[in-house]
């Protein structure tokens, strides 16, 4: 049993008391979308590839998703440049559809085939994003660094393996169905082989509403509940030429020792109702809590994971993220316990005064015995492209 | 110029929004039923009938085998480039040929197995429309002659080289001195290498020379487990050079019979083009892996000299293949990149995680570009 578990208990025994709390993740109040799994959206086409922002931010989150991270290997600039057309390109074509080239007998055919032989269109979401390390000496841009793009640092909770941090590059494939992802980044990674290689890639799910609300993480809470309205996204998102930094975080959730804790230390540690994702104090999933009527948190614990990652107050308004979580999965550890865990994907206008500052809060939060944070890393999701002459990274690389 | 983009270009691009509506007879557009479209028949007999109108454009046409023998159907041009083909279309058979037709004049050229020239039905004229699809002239077994025949000179004079080599290590390892055995291992097993041998290349020869341990009941202690990497397992585990004599004396008599059977071996034309990627894609899944090195540490040295084997291959295709495929020149960058990233590294282990991305993505690079040479130089019927 570890400390940190022990304060908990602490905690209760202190009397301050049994009152719950909610989500693994942190983050703010209002409403994720969550509604791409509804009935009759299947079939209709996403967003277009260009605008002013890159796709993949501020939609409702798809059920399929791959984060990967890649390392530059071009040896210039203009190699450089070249695998940032390239991206644009393949991520235009294959959000597009359609039938993609026959290469005849001059070489193996062009596309895989997974999606069959007419790509449909509209069913793909692509974001790309630039990591602080492309920025070193490489390809002479280190002038051209924006100011809040750091490197993540280790926290106090954090196990962190080199293998699964960083990145020159980050790419999200996100689709209704998995063979979608797949089909685009085996698209991808074709055409960029000899300018960036994988890195580290993490696939994940998003679960549909059960039975309703917000989608549930491997906890078995909601998970985004608390979301920034998207009249709020300007303020608190979007940068002023269209970009936004992303936050990832690999979180590996310790489900075994998870579902050996009761339901009320569970809902305490959280904030909310495991089945309702209401706070403590209400009735409804997105009923706001009312911390201030409960200053000393006896019914919503001052340590609760909603409580810290959100105050709701003037002063931590603005410390307010986007936040995106996708459940992934994938096999069995040392022990025999089941490797799964949550994607954490959230995005802002300033790391250090939104992602880190509610980072900081929820330093030694209870729920830390149940997670173990193994990678990630901070990026820059650059601007959209315009139109069909436009590439992402086109001002940075200029 | 995108040097990782092997079939791009702007008439691919445009192509890629391709599949149209269907228009004229005898096509399809992709989506569409077979039901209403015309259908081309491709027999020795009646080659190409039933294709009077044609289109420009990205376009499926419905080939069908009308006569009784299995067919082999190309789409050819004027110039005679080939555009597209259905190999082994069954009798009775219909199947799908995907083509983007521009402005000029197209026919199909069917053959089949019996001894018969093929025969090539009445050119259709396309007039407008956007450019077409990437096509290129066929290359017969006989044009492939010069290639093979070059390259069966250089592995011959390699397998003397090889020879020579194997007797030394031989040699050094019946002195019983295990250091000098070490080091008379690496040249030999390089020499081997060098050769380039994938996928068949010297029949049980290569398993018997170069063979590894997967598969093997016994794994590394399988008996029947012979050749270079066993040595080396021997070598860099400890195993008494004593011991080790007769897995040396056994690969010196393997590769003399080598040696001595390689002017009755013939190489398959239809193969030598295939090395040019193969030989590569051994190294990305066996050497930049690490996973045949059984303790000597000189994946990398081994993957330079397949580098050294590829360009074998390429250097006696190149006379075929210099006309037919554009991006032969930044092949041959890329396997210079890649020859420069190896250059003077040995072991794996030398390299930092984003040195062998780097060496990885390299590799992977020229193998994209390496692997048209397949299809371009498969030999094909011609007039």
């Amino acid at each position: 049993m570890t400390d940190r578990r022990s304060f908990l208990r602490g905690a209760f025994a202190a009397g301050v008391g049994g009152v719950a709390t909610a989500s693994v993740s942190g983050a703010a109040a209002s409403v994720s979308g969550a509604a791409a799994s509804e009935a009759g959206d299947a079939e209709r086409p996403l967003r277009g590839f260009h605008g002013v922002h890159q796709a993949g931010v501020e939609e409702a989150p798809l059920p399929r998703t791959s984060v990967v991270a890649f390392d530059v290997i071009a040896e210039n600039r203009r190699e450089l440049a070249d695998l940032m057309r390239a991206i644009t390109d393949r991520a235009r074509v294959l959000t597009a559809g359609g039938v993609p080239d026959g290469a005849g007998i001059t070489a193996p055919p062009a596309d895989s085939g997974v999606l069959g032989p007419d790509v449909p269109g509209g069913r793909l979401l692509v974001t790309a994003g630039v990591g602080a390390s492309l920025f070193d000496g490489r390809f002479g841009l280190a002038s051209r660094r924006p100011a809040g793009l750091t490197t993540m640092p280790t926290f106090p909770n954090d196990a962190l393996d080199p293998a699964w941090c960083h990145g020159d590059l980050s790419l999200q494939l996100s689709a209704r169905d998995e063979d979608t992802v797949v089909h685009a980044l085996r698209d991808i990674a074709r055409h960029t082989r000899g300018a960036a290689q994988i890195r580290w890639r993490m696939d994940g799910f998003v679960s549909p509403p059960r039975p309703s609300g917000t989608p549930r993480n491997l906890l078995g809470f909601r998970d985004g509940t608390a979301n920034p309205a998207p009249a709020d996204l300007g303020r608190l998102v979007w940068n002023a030429d269209g970009g936004t930094f992303l936050v990832v975080r690999l979180i590996r959730m310790l489900v075994e020792f998870w579902d050996r804790v009761g339901i009320t230390e569970q809902e305490q540690i959280i904030g909310r109702a495991r089945d309702t994702g209401a706070p403590l104090d209400g009735d409804g999933e997105f009923d706001p809590p009312r911390f201030a009527a409960d200053p000393i948190g006896k019914i919503i614990p001052l340590t609760s994971h909603i409580r810290l990652a959100n105050p709701r107050t003037a002063q931590t308004e603005g410390s307010r993220i986007l936040r995106r979580g996708f459940n992934y999965d994938r096999g069995v550890d040392a022990v025999g316990d089941l490797d799964m865990g949550l994607v954490f994907t959230c995005y802002q206008r300033d790391i250090a005064s939104q992602f880190e500052a509610v980072q900081h809060r929820l330093k030694d939060e209870p729920l830390v015995d149940y997670v173990r944070p193994f990678g990630g890393g901070y990026f820059l999701v650059l601007p959209g492209a315009r139109d069909d002459r436009d590439f992402l990274g086109r001002a940075l690389l200029a | 110029m995108r040097p990782w983009v092997p079939w791009a270009g702007a008439a691919m691009a445009a192509a890629v929004v391709a599949a149209a509506v269907a228009g004229g007879e005898g096509l399809l557009s992709g989506g569409g039923t077979h039901a209403s479209a015309t259908v081309l028949e491709a027999s020795i007999g009646r080659c190409g009938t039933g294709w009077t109108h044609a289109r420009p454009g990205a376009q499926t046409l419905l080939v069908r085998n009308t006569g009784n023998a299995i067919a082999e159907v190309r789409l050819v041009d004027r110039a005679g480039a080939v555009h597209a083909e259905l190999e082994g279309l069954g009798p009775g058979v219909t199947r799908p040929m995907r083509v983007t037709l521009g402005a000029g004049e197209y026919a199909l050229r069917c053959s089949d197995d019996s001894a018969g020239d093929p025969r090539t039905g009445t050119f259709v004229r396309i007039t407008g429309g956007g450019p077409g699809g990437p096509a290129v002239p066929a290359v017969s077994t006989s044009d492939l002659a010069g290639a093979v025949s070059a390259y069966w000179t250089k592995v011959t004079a390699g397998v003397g080289r090889l020879a020579g080599l194997t007797d030394a290590l031989r040699s050094a390892v019946a002195s019983g001195d295990a250091g000098e055995a070490r080091r008379a291992w690496l040249p030999a097993h390089l020499a081997y290498e060098r050769l380039g041998a994938a996928y068949g290349t010297f029949g049980d020869f290569d398993g018997k020379i170069n063979g590894r341990p997967e598969g093997l009941p016994g794994g590394v202690h399988d008996p029947g487990w012979t050749g270079f990497h066993r040595l080396e397992y021997g070598l860099w585990h400890g195993e008494d050079t004593s011991s080790l004599g007769r897995v040396a004396d056994r690969l010196d008599k393997d590769v003399r019979d080598l040696r001595a059977d390689l002017p009755q071996q013939r190489i398959d034309p239809a193969d030598l083009p295939l090395r040019a990627h193969e030989i590569l894609e051994g190294t990305l899944r066996f050497e930049l892996t690490g996973e045949a090195d059984q303790g000597s540490g000189t994946s990398l040295a081994t993957a330079a000299a397949n580098v050294e084997g590829t360009r074998l291959v390429l250097d006696a295709l190149r006379p075929v293949l210099r006309s037919r495929y554009a991006a032969l020149p930044e092949t041959d960058a890329w396997l210079a990149r890649l020859d420069a990233r190896l250059k003077g590294r040995t072991a794996l282990s030398e390299l930092s995680a984003s040195e062998r991305r780097r060496l990885d993505g390299t590799t992977g690079q020229a193998l994209e570009l390496l692997a048209p040479v397949a299809e371009i130089l498969a030999p094909r019927r011609t007039s």
